[in-house]
C-alpha cells in the first residue's frame, strides 16, 4: 500500500495503480475524455492534468497527466489548484478552437468558464478529438478494424486505406464509447451501416426482435466457443423458454 | 460460510414482489433500475417460475465478453459486470442462453444479477420463500478406514 495526499486528504492506494483511478475512486471530479477502464491509458486529451509535489522537492511542483502517472509514496496532489485550472482552461480553449460544434466540448469548456475560443477557429473542423478510444477498444476486442491514419493536421480515425474495413463486425463499441459521438451509424430495417459497411442484423425467430449483427454472432461462435443457436432467439424469448422448461419440471414434480 | 440462492417455482405465487425489490435495490440516482428477476408463467396453470441468472459454471456471458468486464466473484459465486470496463457491445445479452443479461434502456447500461453483493434483496422480500438465500449444508463424507 502507498500513502499519498490528495487535496489535503491522506489516501491509500495500491502500488502500480494510476493516479486517475485513485481520483475516480475517491469521487474527485477530474475531467478526462480519452480515459476508459477497458483499455490502457493513453494521455491524449491532457485534461486530467494535476499538480504534483513532494515534501523534499523544496517547493517545486510538476504537472502530469494523472491517467499515466503511477502513484508514489508521499506524493502531494492538488487537482483543482488555480494553476491547474488555468492549464485546463487553455487546453479547453484549444479544443474549442478545433471542435467548435461539439456539444460535449462546449459543455465541458463552459464548466471551466471558457465560452469563446481565443484562438482562430478551424473552419472545416469535425468533432473527432483523436482520443483514440475507438481504435484502442477495437484493438482490445481483437478486431483491429480501424486505426488512426496520417500525421499532424491530416491525422484522423479511419479504416485501412479509407475502404470498407474487412475486419469490422459491427459491434458498435467504437461509436457507443466515443466521447463526442462523432462516429456515425444508421439502422435501416434489418441492416446496420457503420464505416460504410452494411451488416445484417440477427432477427429473433420467434418475436422478430433485432439483436447483434450476424458477423458479430459468427465471430463469437467461432472464436469464443459459443453455439450459434444461442444467438438465434432474443433474450426475452430465452427467458420464456427457460420458464417453460422449469415449469414442465415443476409440474411433473407436482404430479408425482 | 458458503451460501446458495435457491429458487422453488412450486412455491411462487407470481406476486412480483421480487421484481419491485430488485428494481428499487438497483436504482441509480433515485431512478429505478430494470429488474434482474422475472416471474414468468411457463404456460402452465397456477405455476410461476422466477427466472433469474443461474450463475452458470461455464458461462456464455464471460466467454462472449471481449474486454473482460464480466468476472466471477469467488466470495459470493456471482458473475459480476464491471460497469466501468463494459463497452456496451451487447455480446453478453445476445449470448446468454437464458436471457439473463439485460439491457437497461433507462440508464443505457447492461445489467445482470449480481446477487446484490452477497445478500439478495428478492430473497428477503419473497413472502412464500420461493426465493431463498441459504447456507449450504456440507454433508460429511463417510471415509473407509
Amino acid at each position: 500500500m502507498v500513502n499519498l495526499t490528495i487535496n489535503g486528504r491522506i489516501v491509500q492506494a495500491k502500488e502500480g495503480e494510476m493516479l486517475l483511478t485513485v481520483l475516480r475512486r475517491e469521487k474527485i471530479d477530474v475531467p478526462a475524455l480519452c480515459h476508459h477502464e477497458a483499455v490502457e491509458p493513453f494521455g491524449a486529451c491532457r485534461l486530467c492534468t494535476v499538480e504534483i509535489t513532494k515534501e523534499d522537492w523544496n517547493g517545486y511542483s510538476n504537472y502530469v497527466t494523472s491517467c499515466l502517472y503511477p502513484v508514489e509514496e508521499g506524493l502531494i496532489v492538488s487537482t483543482h489548484s488555480p494553476k491547474v485550472n488555468e492549464l485546463r482552461k487553455t487546453i479547453l480553449d484549444l479544443f474549442l478552437a478545433r471542435h467548435p460544434n461539439s456539444p460535449e466540448i462546449r459543455q465541458l469548456a463552459a464548466d471551466y468558464g471558457v465560452f469563446k475560443t481565443s484562438y482562430e477557429t478551424v473552419v472545416d473542423g469535425n468533432n473527432c478529438i483523436l482520443c483514440a478510444i475507438c481504435t484502442r477498444i477495437c484493438d482490445t476486442m481483437g478486431f483491429h478494424a480501424i486505426s488512426t491514419v496520417g500525421r499532424g493536421h491530416g491525422k484522423e480515425v479511419a479504416p485501412p486505406l479509407h475502404q470498407v474495413p474487412p475486419d469490422c463486425v459491427g459491434c458498435l463499441a467504437c461509436a457507443l464509447n466515443c466521447p463526442t459521438h462523432y462516429i456515425e451509424y444508421t439502422f435501416d430495417n434489418n441492416y446496420l451501416t457503420i464505416w460504410d459497411k452494411k451488416f445484417e442484423l440477427m432477427v429473433c425467430s420467434r418475436c422478430g426482435k433485432k439483436t447483434i449483427t450476424k458477423e458479430f454472432a459468427e465471430y463469437l461462435s467461432k472464436h469464443r466457443d459459443i453455439p450459434f443457436s444461442y444467438f438465434e432467439i432474443c433474450d426475452e424469448c430465452h427467458r420464456k423458454e427457460l420458464a417453460a422448461t422449469m415449469g414442465q419440471i415443476t409440474s411433473w414434480e407436482r404430479e408425482a | 460460510m458458503n451460501y446458495r440462492f435457491i429458487v422453488r417455482p412450486n412455491l411462487c405465487t407470481g406476486c412480483r414482489t421480487c421484481e419491485l425489490a430488485c428494481s428499487f435495490t438497483h436504482s441509480i440516482d433515485n431512478i429505478r433500475g430494470i429488474t434482474r428477476i422475472y416471474p414468468l408463467d411457463g404456460g402452465f396453470k397456477d405455476l410461476w417460475v422466477p427466472v433469474t441468472c443461474l450463475q452458470c459454471e461455464d458461462p456464455a456471458c464471460i466467454k462472449s465478453c471481449l474486454v473482460d468486464a464480466l468476472r466471477l466473484n469467488p466470495e459470493t459465486g456471482a458473475i459480476e459486470l464491471n460497469q466501468d470496463i463494459c463497452v456496451h457491445c451487447m455480446a453478453c445479452v445476445a449470448a446468454c442462453p437464458f436471457g439473463c443479461s439485460i439491457f437497461d434502456k433507462q440508464h443505457d447500461i447492461i445489467v445482470k444479477c449480481d446477487l446484490c453483493g452477497g445478500d439478495p434483496a428478492c430473497a428477503h422480500f419473497c413472502p412464500t420463500k420461493a426465493l431463498e438465500w441459504k447456507p449450504i449444508e456440507v454433508k460429511k463424507k463417510k471415509v473407509a478406514i
